[in-house]
């Protein structure tokens, strides 16, 4: 059996599995229920500043087998309220605290309250695509001074790491990463859902509730693995600082994770994976993930760590 | 026929049968893929029967294959895409929300057996949903009108376990719960006929709200009815026959289902336990996304929509989440 623990700043994993924000995480109970998994550890939903409902249905359908769409609106109980319960709280898991807000502000009171509170670390969600117009959380990921600002002003603020969630809605997504490294952010995480449109032809509109939504599921696996090599290059070549990564997108086997760690990620995350085999889908994934590197001789997973990006160091 | 839900261009020759059987078509090629349907597909409404006060049901055509595949207990979310004024449901509101299936009619009358596969046109699947005027959602379904739009996904969810032959089974309801109880009775007379013993007990609030009443005489051995006013049966609740009920059973041999609002589901359950009798409820609380996502609908450390709606009573019990208003 391989070791699978792995260290990231502010989180000691047993594996490197980790529950993506937005599936699940929203409650104690809920995040117990997944703690309970094989699951290395834990990303709560993004909370923000207030309590938040969720958006007209459809929030979350399968468009096909291996595509996720969903528009959930945020639905968050609010970060006083989330606090209240993370002190009251112990998780058999390390919990990652996913957190947003509509300006850096907002955002920094929020990274105060939750580190009060006992958050051993945070991911900044610097992009949701699926954010209503005029709402700056649309379009903070997408710009560089922006996510400077967020993460500094952060970073300022409170001691316990702070990762930085990326957009893969960009041209580059290096620039994005970069700026927020040089911000101050200890680790980035990428992707979040790709910016997604279905129509339904007979219903003659689109068939999510908010009409616009988020991209997942295993559709999105190879635009993933790209942007992960575009950051990893980057930092290979020197051209952003060098940080953790926490890769995600499409992931639902152990070959899947091989694939990121092999493009350079410290650990992973897997959210749509849990909507085929719920939270035992970790145990599944464990054990591939074991049985690989078992017969691939990989006796951790630094031995594989960033091999696949060997042959594309020239690239662009 | 309204056709609210439609492009204004729909010609006049426009044939809603026409579409259906495309849409039951389409409805048929995704569910052979996983037996199931993943995204919504809408379908038109073919008809809506009034059943009691603020009660229709919404008839849709299906594939057969789907409507069989069921099992009661389980739900599919059902979206009205537009609403009964034909608007788009981008409102504050969450226009998709799970259902059990009321009723099935697969019509064979006038179908040669033994040609009918290659004959083309076969009878038409119907599959009812029964709903009742609650909320912004639901009462706009009962405001929709023959030819708009729902749309379905599913089926989703736990079903109920199987009555042998020679059992009794216990169904008991409350206001709308009658629905998967009488998909349940279907079931078990559809697949042991005499030799299952079935009696139901359904709780109303008052005799213009009682729905079902005809469709459950026709299956059940006894049937009772409450009314909390006692426009109707007996002046009361569910419980109060339920007592009677418990005494007369094997309770090695029995089964008791309930569906209902959870106040009333709780006592129910707790008779049943006290009795010695294997319970179960299904459950309904609030369910966004019924693919194990947004994680709003737990009960204890459960998922409705994954690991319920059907759930064992004892286990419920022991909730403490469980038996209030939700």
């Amino acid at each position: 059996m391989a070791e699978l623990g792995v260290e990231v700043p502010g989180l000691a994993l047993a594996n490197p599995l980790m529950l993506a924000s937005g599936v699940q995480g929203g409650t104690a109970a809920a995040l117990h229920r997944v703690a309970a998994s094989k699951c290395g550890g834990l990303v709560s939903k993004s909370i923000g500043p207030v309590a938040r409902e969720i958006y007209p249905g459809p929030v979350c359908v399968e468009a096909t087998d291996s595509i996720v769409l969903n528009a959930m609106g945020l639905p968050n109980p609010g970060v006083d309220s989330f606090t209240e319960m993370l002190s009251q709280n112990y998780f058999s898991k390390p919990l990652l605290v996913s957190i947003f807000g509509p300006d850096s502000q907002t955002v920094t009171e929020i990274a105060m309250k939750m580190e009060a509170a006992g958050a051993a670390a945070l991911e900044l969600n610097l992009s949701c695509p699926h954010s209503k117009p005029g709402s700056r959380a649309l379009i903070v990921g997408q710009q560089p001074e922006l996510i400077k600002e967020y993460i500094s002003a952060v970073k300022q603020a409170v001691g316990i790491p702070v990762y930085a969630k990326l957009t893969p809605n960009t041209a580059q997504v290096s620039l994005e990463a970069g700026a927020a490294l040089e911000a101050g952010a200890d680790g980035v995480s990428l992707i979040n859902t790709v910016s997604a449109l279905e129509v339904d032809p007979y219903a003659g509109r689109p068939i999510i509730g908010n009409l616009l939504c988020g991209m997942s599921g295993p559709a999105i696996r190879p635009i993933a693995q790209r942007k992960v090599a575009e950051v990893a290059l980057a930092m290979r070549r020197g051209e952003i600082p060098t940080a953790p990564i926490i890769a995600m997108g499409g992931i639902t086997t152990g070959l899947d994770v091989a694939r990121f760690i092999m493009l350079g990620a410290s650990a992973v995350q897997i959210g749509s994976a849990l909507i085929y085999g719920d939270a035992d889908i970790f145990a599944q994934i464990e054990n591939e993930l074991n049985e690989f590197m078992d017969v691939q001789g990989y006796d951790n997973l630094g031995k594989m760590r960033g091999i696949a990006l060997d042959s594309m160091e020239g690239l662009n | 026929m309204t056709l609210s839900t439609s492009p204004s261009t729909r010609s006049a020759d426009f044939d809603l049968q026409k579409l259906a059987d495309k849409c039951c078509e389409r409805m048929a090629t995704e569910f052979s893929k996983s037996g199931k349907i993943l995204a919504p597909i809408p379908l038109p409404i073919m008809e809506i029967v009034h059943e009691a006060e603020s009660v229709v049901t919404v008839w849709l055509q299906v594939p057969e294959e789907l409507a069989t595949a069921y099992k009661a207990g389980q739900f599919f979310m059902c979206w009205n895409p537009y609403d009964a004024e034909g608007g788009m449901s981008r409102t504050n509101f969450n226009s998709e929300k799970p259902y059990s299936v009321g009723d099935i009619k697969i019509d064979r009358t006038g179908i040669d057996e033994t040609t009918a596969a290659d004959e083309g046109r076969v009878g038409n699947t119907l599959m009812g949903f029964t709903i009742k005027d609650l909320g912004r959602q639901s009462g706009e379904l009962t405001r929709m009108a023959k030819g708009d739009w729902l749309a379905l996904r599913g089926p989703f969810g736990t079903t109920f376990p199987n009555p042998t032959s020679g059992s009794t089974l216990l169904l008991v309801s409350g206001g709308i719960g009658s629905t998967p109880m009488h998909m349940m009775a279907k079931e078990a007379r559809n697949k042991l006929g005499d030799r299952v013993n079935i009696h139901g007990i359904m709780g109303f609030r008052n005799a213009s709200e009682a729905h079902y009443v005809e469709r459950m005489e026709g299956l059940l051995d006894t049937l009772t009815i409450t009314t909390d006013d006692g426009t109707q049966g007996i002046h009361g609740y569910p419980t109060q026959p339920l007592e009677e009920l418990l005494k007369g059973v094997d309770s090695e041999n029995c089964i008791l289902l309930t569906c209902g609002p959870e106040p009333m589901m709780k006592p129910v359950l707790e008779m049943a336990v006290r009795a010695g009798i294997e319970c179960y409820a299904a459950m309904e609380r609030y369910l966004p996304c019924a693919i194990a996502v947004c994680g709003l609908c737990m009960v204890g450390d459960r998922l409705t929509c994954r690991q319920g709606p059907v759930m064992e009573g004892g286990w419920l019990l022991e909730q403490s989440d469980f038996g209030h208003h939700h």
